[in-house]
């Protein structure tokens, strides 16, 4: 097992990321064509120039940045095969096949045209292009899933089990709530055994488990949804968390108090978040900053062991990170919002 | 009269420096390798970082001679 190649691969991939000063051009430039300009003189060169030949303006943006994205994890996977590494390669690969078929089965609900939700998915997972325009030809949630059961995708079964609850109930959560357990577990279940790599896949497992969970919490309490029933919503094998924990937050009765009863966790920087902001109840600003806390926890995996497979696990949430942010500069130029609060709205690692 | 002793200890010496090097740069060879793929510019660096470990099995091979020379 060579972790020595696959370090040095990941450290001289990292070092093409966009750096804050990049970043910060980018937020500058007047336009999205000027954005585009010089997104073609960054890593991302070859993809934007293909997609500049059938796209225009935020789509062409946002062609690019999903091949690269798929890309660069093909790469990687193709050069760890047969490691240790390609395990968390693959539980964070089968990520977007469940980002995707949640996708697909939003974009069915609420009746979007096959096309617009195209241009939502990021076929960086095992289902490729082809097998996501296949699903999306199907008239509806009932469709897709029979499509995914005769495939024999795994991801069938946890939503053919939700699937009558979300008959009763008509409520999408249900099916999206159904998938994320099946996943953690699933992830959870392959890293099981001893060692030191799967000790450090299963704690960042645990960790996203927990935030997940939060946002969850959140949820529920703002909407101030039963907690017999909310916990019905929550996902076992956290780090931090268990069950009990959980329902004692889901029997609070603001945002603000469970905050307050974070205060004793490593989630107790939520107390930063300004008073005003939790008493409108928008749980935006504080998934915001959970979202924050879990990229930089990522990230930091760089600072771990270089002979593991932390180096993999802190390039992931890199180039996640920035592809959210290069994304979020993008949709912001078109709505025209100022630097200052663009800035605000990125994360720096 | 030289006895079995002193061959078999500069062959020691040679060979302890030899398998280390050989380690050394079977560990900075794949990661140049690796560094190299991603960052072709850095094969100066890399060749001369390979190149380092020599000196282990240098050391062994002087070790070696001057056993074989000084001991009598």
């Amino acid at each position: 097992m060579d972790y020595g190649y696959i370090n040095a691969r990941m450290r001289g991939m990292k070092s093409r990321l966009l750096s804050h000063r990049e970043l910060d051009d980018l937020i500058q430039k007047p336009d999205l064509e000027s954005l585009i300009a010089d997104l073609e003189n960054s890593p991302y060169r070859d993809e934007v120039i293909e997609a500049r030949g059938h796209l225009l303006g935020i789509l062409c943006i946002e062609y690019a940045l999903r091949e690269n994205f798929t890309r660069t994890f093909r790469k990687i996977q193709n050069f760890a095969k047969q490691e240790e590494a390609e395990q968390y390669i693959i539980i964070f690969l089968h990520r977007w096949d469940v980002q995707n078929i949640k996708t697909i089965l939003r974009g069915k609900n609420i009746h979007v045209t096959s096309d617009e939700i195209l241009s939502c998915l990021v076929p960086a997972g095992e289902m490729d292009e082809a097998t996501l325009k296949e699903l999306l030809k199907q008239p509806d949630l009932r469709a897709v899933i029979d499509l995914l059961a005769t495939w024999r995708i795994r991801y069938a079964q946890p939503l053919t089990g939700a699937y009558p609850e979300y008959l009763k109930t008509k409520d999408l959560a249900v099916l999206e709530c159904a998938l994320d357990r099946y996943y953690y577990t699933d992830a959870l279940d392959s890293v099981r055994a001893p060692g030191y790599n799967n000790g450090l896949i299963r704690d960042f497992l645990r960790l996203e488990i927990d935030v997940v969970n939060l946002k969850t919490v959140l949820r529920m309490v703002r909407d101030r949804v039963d907690a017999e029933d909310a916990k019905r919503y929550l996902i076992g094998g956290g780090r931090q968390f268990d069950e009990r924990k959980l329902g004692e937050l889901l029997t609070l009765p603001s945002i603000e108090d469970v905050v307050k009863a974070l205060s004793s966790t490593p989630y107790r920087f939520l107390a930063d978040i300004p008073e005003p902001a939790l008493r409108t109840q928008k749980i935006s600003i504080i998934e915001k900053e959970l979202e924050r806390f879990l990229i930089k926890k990522g990230v930091g995996a760089f600072l771990l062991d270089p002979l593991s497979v932390a180096s993999v696990i802190g390039y992931f949430w890199a180039k996640y990170n920035e592809i959210t942010n290069i994304r979020i500069i993008s949709r912001c130029k078109t709505a025209d919002v100022s630097p200052d609060l663009l800035k605000e709205e990125l994360v720096y690692v | 009269m030289v006895g079995w002793e002193v061959p078999i200890g500069a062959a020691i010496a040679f060979a302890g420096g030899a398998i280390g090097t050989g380690w050394a740069q079977s560990r900075i060879g794949a990661a140049g390798a690796g560094a190299i793929a991603e960052r072709p510019e850095t094969a100066g660096t890399i060749i001369i970082l390979e190149a380092i470990p020599e000196t282990l099995v240098i050391l062994g091979f002087v070790v070696a001679a001057m056993i074989l020379l000084m001991v009598e």
